[in-house]
């Protein structure tokens, strides 16, 4: 896939939320492009629909309206085992709340991704060491989720959406939780991955972090508007 | 491939990770197996006591003659046929091939038996029998020591006499050698010639085959001549030389005797096919009756693992949402759950069936041999069968309703 080719699209997305008497509108007309091999961050207050967006792009939820698509192909045509096969293999999740199995050791977790790809690398033992070395988690992985902090494990969350190798990385909020100094080596390893031709989508809180990348999108109140440096 | 692989290992993990349920749900399915191989076991066991005791009173093959009665419009006439007789038994083996063994016998009237002093009483009284060799046969009795009839007993009228073992056990102290001793029958010396095998089948205290012990044979023609001074026979017994030929020496042999009484139906023809009638709609029932239980049982255990799988989904809605959202197809989601499914069921048939053999094994020994149940691998294998069914079956609904959960929604359940 040619750098610059359009990986995903969206087209007047909107997603709402019928919640009795109230509907909430956490996404409305959501139109935009993203591109292979950009970085991009994703900037709003917190309730605006910033998660709402990721989780649409990753496919793990369907809009109420409007179109998604992926490689120039409507997501919603796309069997669910089609769509699986793409999370496994093409897209990395980070997610906000970690949601790391807690009966599995921190390696297993890591590894879950590649009992799912559809021709698992013989080098799959190989893959997990390199994506713990990347966080920094090797002297950990033999500890169960519930025995790290917040900041380990939103790194074990990391590592898990890197062990693919996927073409694209979708992070929600994935340096909330550590310190300035981790903060910044996983920013460095996110440019870094990124320089490699990997798209990038983070979301943050930080006008610093957002700083780092080329592209902001704006969300407010589920609308979201293409911004220069914040 | 790969993928099942990932399935069934993500199955193993799980049902480590959850030992109180995974042994539970093994326990459902041990129990179905074990009590369904039980029901079965006893059943078959009591069938099986059923059949030989049938088979002791000669199997199907056998046929009965047994003088009865004219109808009234023969009575007038009744006094022209000889009666049921010796040269009944010599037509019929010349003029009916599909007879095999005929055994003529002579029920001894009111018999006493007595040596030195000692008489039987038994719990009857003694029964004893003027017959061939052939009612060893058909009624499969034993020589246990001695020899049966030679050919010249029978034709000399010789004075000898083959005793059960409750005869022995009575008339002679024990060490004391019966054969070549005389014994007292109806006050006629009758030399021992030879000893019956001791029967036994126990139910309870009792033993069913008693009446096989207290018996006596005597040679047919001794007894028409010497005793009853008549040879009119009390039964005329015989055999199909084969169980399909059954019907053909029925009739053939009903023929050949109104010959020879000329025409007066004073005998009765009888088989052991409505026993064995009986015995067949009896079984059938029970087959029914406990293949419900067994299956009841089944369908117990069945909706017992079904409600810990379901439950085990609820636990674990979060679980599915993380996995599909790392790439797991509905498949993957599936298999994973089938094959959880798989090896709990496996599991618990294997200990069924373990559990059930020594039981088995354990009544073998404790309760009496006429009402063990019996080890059948047709139990086993239709426990087994059914269990791991019912245990996959009852898997599948949970797996269809895990692997169509939308991963975002199963992620935001709490
Ligand atoms: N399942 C849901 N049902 C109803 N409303 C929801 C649901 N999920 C999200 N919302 C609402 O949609 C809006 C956007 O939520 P979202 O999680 O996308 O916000 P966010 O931008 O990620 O916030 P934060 O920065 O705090 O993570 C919020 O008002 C939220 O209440
Ligand atoms: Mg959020």
């Amino acid at each position: 896939m040619p750098l610059g080719s359009e990986v995903l699209r969206l087209d007047r997305v909107g997603k709402r939320y019928p919640m009795g008497d109230v509907i909430v509108d956490a996404l409305v007309d959501a139109s935009f492009t993203l591109n292979e091999g950009e970085a991009v961050a994703i900037l709003g207050p917190s309730g605006s629909g910033k998660s709402t967006l990721m989780h649409l792009l990753g496919f793990l939820d369907s809009p109420s309206s409007g179109e998604i698509l992926f490689e120039g192909r409507p997501v919603a045509v796309l069997t669910e085992s089609q769509r699986a096969r793409i999370r496994a293999e093409k897209i990395g999740f980070v997610f906000q709340a970690f949601n790391l199995l807690p009966r599995l050791s921190v390696r297993a977790n890591v590894a879950l991704p590649l009992a799912y790809h559809g021709s698992p690398p013989a080098d799959a033992a190989d893959r997990v060491s390199r994506a713990l070395e990347l966080v920094g988690m090797t002297n950990r992985a033999h500890h169960k989720p519930g025995e790290l902090s917040g900041g380990q494990r939103q790194r074990v969350a990391i590592a898990r959406a890197l062990v693919n190798e996927p073409r694209i990385l979708l992070a929600d909020e994935p340096t909330g939780n550590l310190d300035t100094k981790t903060a910044a080596a996983i920013l460095d390893l996110f440019k870094e991955l990124n320089r490699l031709g990997r798209t990038i989508v983070v979301v943050t809180h930080s006008p610093e972090i957002a700083a780092n990348f080329r592209r902001q999108l704006h969300v407010r109140d589920g609308r979201v508007t293409e911004g220069g440096s914040a | 491939m790969n993928r099942l692989f990932s399935g069934v290992g993500n199955g193993f993990a799980e049902i480590w990770g959850h030992k109180l349920r995974s042994l539970l749900t093994v326990s459902c399915v041990m129990l179905g197996v074990a009590s369904m191989v039980l029901t079965t076991g006893f059943m078959e066991g009591f069938f099986k006591n059923w059949e030989d005791s049938l088979q002791d009173q000669g199997g199907v093959e056998k046929i009965f003659v047994t003088a009865q009665g004219v109808k009234e419009r023969q009575e007038p006439f009744a006094a022209v046929s000889p009666g049921l007789t010796l040269a009944d038994a010599r037509a019929l083996r010349a003029l009916v091939p599909q007879i095999g063994v005929i055994s003529p016998e002579i029920d001894a009237a009111r018999p006493r038996l007595a040596r030195k002093g000692k008489t039987f009483e038994g719990r009857r009284g003694a029964r004893v029998m003027g017959v061939t060799n052939a009612i060893l046969e058909i009624n499969r009795y034993e020589v246990a020591t001695g020899r049966a009839f030679s050919e010249l007993d029978l034709a000399d009228d010789s004075e000898v006499i083959l005793i059960g073992s409750k005869i022995r056990e009575t008339l002679f102290a024990p060490g004391e050698e019966p054969l070549g001793a005389f014994i007292d029958f109806n006050n006629r010396p009758f030399r021992v010639i030879g000893v019956l095998r001791k029967y036994e089948r126990l139910w309870g205290d009792y033993n069913t085959l008693d009446w096989k012990n207290e018996i006596c044979f005597v040679p047919v023609t001794t007894m028409a001549t010497k005793i009853q001074r008549s040879d009119r026979l009390s039964f005329l017994n015989f055999k199909a030389v084969d169980i399909s030929l059954l019907r053909e020496a029925v009739d053939a042999g009903a023929n050949v005797l109104a010959q020879q009484h000329r025409g007066i139906i004073d005998f009765s023809v009888r088989t052991n096919e409505e026993q064995l009638a009986s015995f067949a709609s009896t079984k059938a029932s029970f087959v029914i009756g406990g293949s419900a239980i067994a299956g009841v049982s089944l369908l117990v255990s069945g909706i017992g693992i079904m409600n810990l799988m379901l439950a085990s989904i609820n636990e674990r809605v979060r679980e599915i949402g993380i996995r599909k959202a790392v790439g797991a197809t509905p498949f993957n989601i599936f298999s994973q759950f089938v094959a959880e499914a798989v090896t709990l069921s496996l599991l618990g048939g294997t200990a069924g069936v373990a559990v059930a053999v020594g039981l088995i094994k354990v009544l073998a020994t404790t309760l009496p041999p006429g009402s063990t149940p019996l080890l059948s691998p047709s139990a086993f294998v239709v426990g087994f069968f059914f269990s791991v069914a019912a245990g996959v079956m009852a898997g599948i609904y949970p797996a269809i309703q895990a692997a169509k959960l939308d991963p975002i929604e199963a992620l935001r359940y709490e």
